[in-house]
């Protein structure tokens, strides 16, 4: 197995592959629309996202400067990813618009589940191959690659692993594409790129 | 670092077994069975449960009021641990993937995972740290499947399938949102049908290398999911994403469809999905099988519909018995299917599972008695 | 009526997370759930949000809407219509 791409971000920076390709103005008040906007891509439905969403799909974005994704067919990419605090983010604001705004709002309801952000992905790239998420205690990437292992035994070519997440005090993702080939699983560089201390 | 390795998981037998169910129709496997025989429903009405005081349908387990996720999970180790050694329970050589859509949900904004994680670990005695499988209403269909990953892998013997989620005000309240909710009982695949019923329960089923204690025995074969990639929370038209995941599953399983004798569907009430696994179904010439939607009985119980289903599943394949699509009388999607329209005695060797969810997820799993 | 109008824009988007548009994007008689807004079912339930908290008026029924929130013109003539 093969990790081919790596990439991380936090609202201070974007790392891609080991290397900072973007720092986020520390005055920014929406610095995922400010990574949007910086990506110069058009895509209208990222505005309605939630914020798991959104930066699952920053992050994918992100890779796809790396990455060619049109080589695999449509079924190939396996999606795995997971978190701590599952969909908290829009837990929240659903809670708080029924608990305290005596309102109900579909579409913050509809975001509270975590995976969610994979469906946005597949609709996105239009991709129709294996899906899962996990709740986990802390970012493992055994346990990762454990999954990837598991999708490759079957039709998946290579699998885009993500680990996003947005509570009351951070929001950051981590996403990498492990491609079912030979090679190394990790460069020594990007273990250290992993940041594992940061991420949880 | 590790080595790219590959594995040969098509042929490794893995038996699955049922542990524990408890929902509005009884708490015990068996109690479950005898309902469902006479036809009956767990489903009632509950004043004041909507978010401007509709009176809901829900199926609701009454005897638990308080911590109510927690007792519930409490309630299904009672049959568990008379199904499962404390030998099994406690091994390094067992797992445990629970599958849950909200958890504790009544604690948020605590961690609405931890007390069920706890719970296993200090009175089960699970010491391997359980999985937990968040992927909306397939999350059953799913954890199944990865127990069988699992297994094949051998990375464990057994792996422990926990399948629960309890009706909530934050759920309710959501679906009601999407109008999504039936002022009556589901009525899957019908006329008149006009929502989900919402629902609660916990199931818990067993997956091993090796066949356990019994006469009966039902080989897990393989499963898969796929995305629909077309909307978040409404299903494909075409039903591409069902269609995929059955088609995989077909593949992985080297199983023809028409060795299939019967399906347990996901029919959760509401106007789109039904019709929608109708259209996946008839593009996959599957739509003459026997079928049923198990949602009339227990409601839609989110992340514990899938190991639930597939108890009943086990259930039909021990008993040769197909339990009628209750909530069902007149046909109400564009493409025929085979409902059972009743409960009856029939040969049912080979079960195809499936389920769809929020997220675009769709996943399937077959079963074959040995 | 017209203020209405202006007023009501700016809520849909708003309501709706449509942040690429201005209010000038969206023209009274344009059809919202057509092309151009690429607006869905769920957009559709929050119509009916955007009506009761903004105007206290209720929608018992999704399908009702389909009328009243044809345009910009249906929904203002609904609202001044309904509106004590």
């Amino acid at each position: 197995m093969k990790v081919v791409a790596t990439c991380s971000l936090f609202p201070e920076e974007i790392v891609l592959n080991g290397k900072k390709i973007e720092s986020i103005p520390s005055n920014e008040v929406d610095w995922k629309k400010w990574v949007y906007s910086s990506l110069n891509i058009e895509y209208p439905k990222f505005h309605k996202m939630d914020s798991l969403a959104k930066l699952a799909f920053l992050g994918i974005s992100v890779l796809e400067k790396e990455i060619d994704f049109s080589t695999y067919k449509d079924e190939e990419v396996g999606l795995i990813f997971a978190n701590k605090y599952s969909s908290y983010y829009s837990d929240n604001k659903h809670f708080i618009n029924y608990t305290q705004k005596n309102m109900v709002s579909p579409s913050d309801f509809v975001y509270t589940l975590p995976n969610i952000l994979t469906g946005e992905i597949a609709i996105f790239k239009k991709w129709y191959g294996d899906n899962v998420f996990f709740i986990l205690k802390k970012f493992d990437i055994e346990f990762f690659i454990e999954q990837a292992e598991f999708m490759f035994s079957k039709s998946i070519k290579a699998c885009l692993c993500g680990w996003i997440e947005s509570n009351e005090n951070s929001e950051q993702a981590y996403l990498f594409l492990i491609e079912n080939k030979e090679g190394i699983v990790l460069k020594d560089e990007i273990l250290e790129e992993l940041i594992i201390d940061k991420i949880n | 670092m590790g080595k790219s390795t590959s594995m040969d998981t098509s042929l490794k037998n893995v038996y699955i077994t049922y542990g524990a169910l408890v929902t509005p129709l009884g708490n015990t496997v068996d109690k479950n069975f005898s309902a469902l025989k006479e036809g009956k429903s767990g489903i009632k009405k509950y004043t004041n449960s909507g978010f401007t005081n509709e009176n809901w349908p829900l199926a609701k387990i009454e005897q638990i009021s308080e911590n109510r996720f927690d007792t519930l999970l409490r309630t299904s180790f009672i049959e568990l641990n008379q199904k499962v050694s404390i030998a099994t329970l406690t091994s390094s050589d067992t797992l445990v993937i629970v599958s849950t859509t909200k958890a504790n949900i009544d604690v948020f904004p605590n961690d609405t995972f931890e007390s069920g994680v706890t719970i296993l670990k200090n009175e089960l005695g699970i010491v391997n740290e359980p999985i937990i499988v968040s992927n909306a209403c397939i999350s059953g269909v799913v954890a199944i499947n990865l127990a069988a990953d699992y297994i094949r892998a051998d990375k464990f013997k057994d792996v422990i399938v926990i399948g629960i989620d309890v009706v909530s005000d934050f759920v309710i309240h959501g679906f009601q949102s999407l109008y999504a909710i039936s002022e009556e009982a589901a009525k899957p695949f019908d006329k008149e049908r006009t929502g989900i019923t919402l629902g609660e329960g916990v199931a818990i089923v067993i997956l091993s290398s090796e066949k356990r204690n019994s006469a009966f025995h039902v080989k897990y074969l393989n499963g898969s999911s796929s995305n629909d990639a077309n909307h978040i929370s409404g299903p494909s038209r075409t039903g591409e994403g069902l269609v995929r995941s059955i088609q995989k599953t077909l593949e992985r399983s080297h199983i023809n469809k028409d060795q299939i004798d019967f399906i347990s569907a996901h029919g959760t009430g509401t106007i789109y999905n039904d019709e929608m696994e109708s259209i996946a179904f008839d593009r996959l010439e599957l739509n003459t099988k026997s079928f049923n939607s198990l949602k009339g009985y227990f409601g839609h119980t989110l992340g514990a519909a899938g190991v639930i289903e597939t108890i009943v599943c086990l259930l039909s394949m021990e008993h040769n018995l197909v339990f009628k699509s209750l909530g069902y009388t007149t046909l109400g999607t564009s493409k025929s299917l085979n409902l059972a329209t009743d409960t009856s005695q029939t040969q049912v060797n080979t079960v195809l599972k499936t389920a769809s969810g929020f997220g675009g997820g769709n996943a399937s799993l077959i079963l074959i008695k040995d | 009526m017209s203020e209405l109008k202006e007023k009501l824009k700016a809520q849909i988007i708003e309501q709706l997370n449509l942040e690429n548009l201005t209010p000038a994007d969206i023209k009274n008689d344009m059809p919202l759930f057509g092309e151009e807004l690429g607006l869905d079912s769920i957009d559709a339930l929050e119509f009916i949000v955007l009506l009761e908290q903004n105007y206290g008026l209720k929608i018992t029924n999704p399908s009702e809407g389909k009328d009243i929130f044809f345009s910009v013109d249906s929904l203002a003539a609904f609202i001044e219509k309904n509106i004590v």
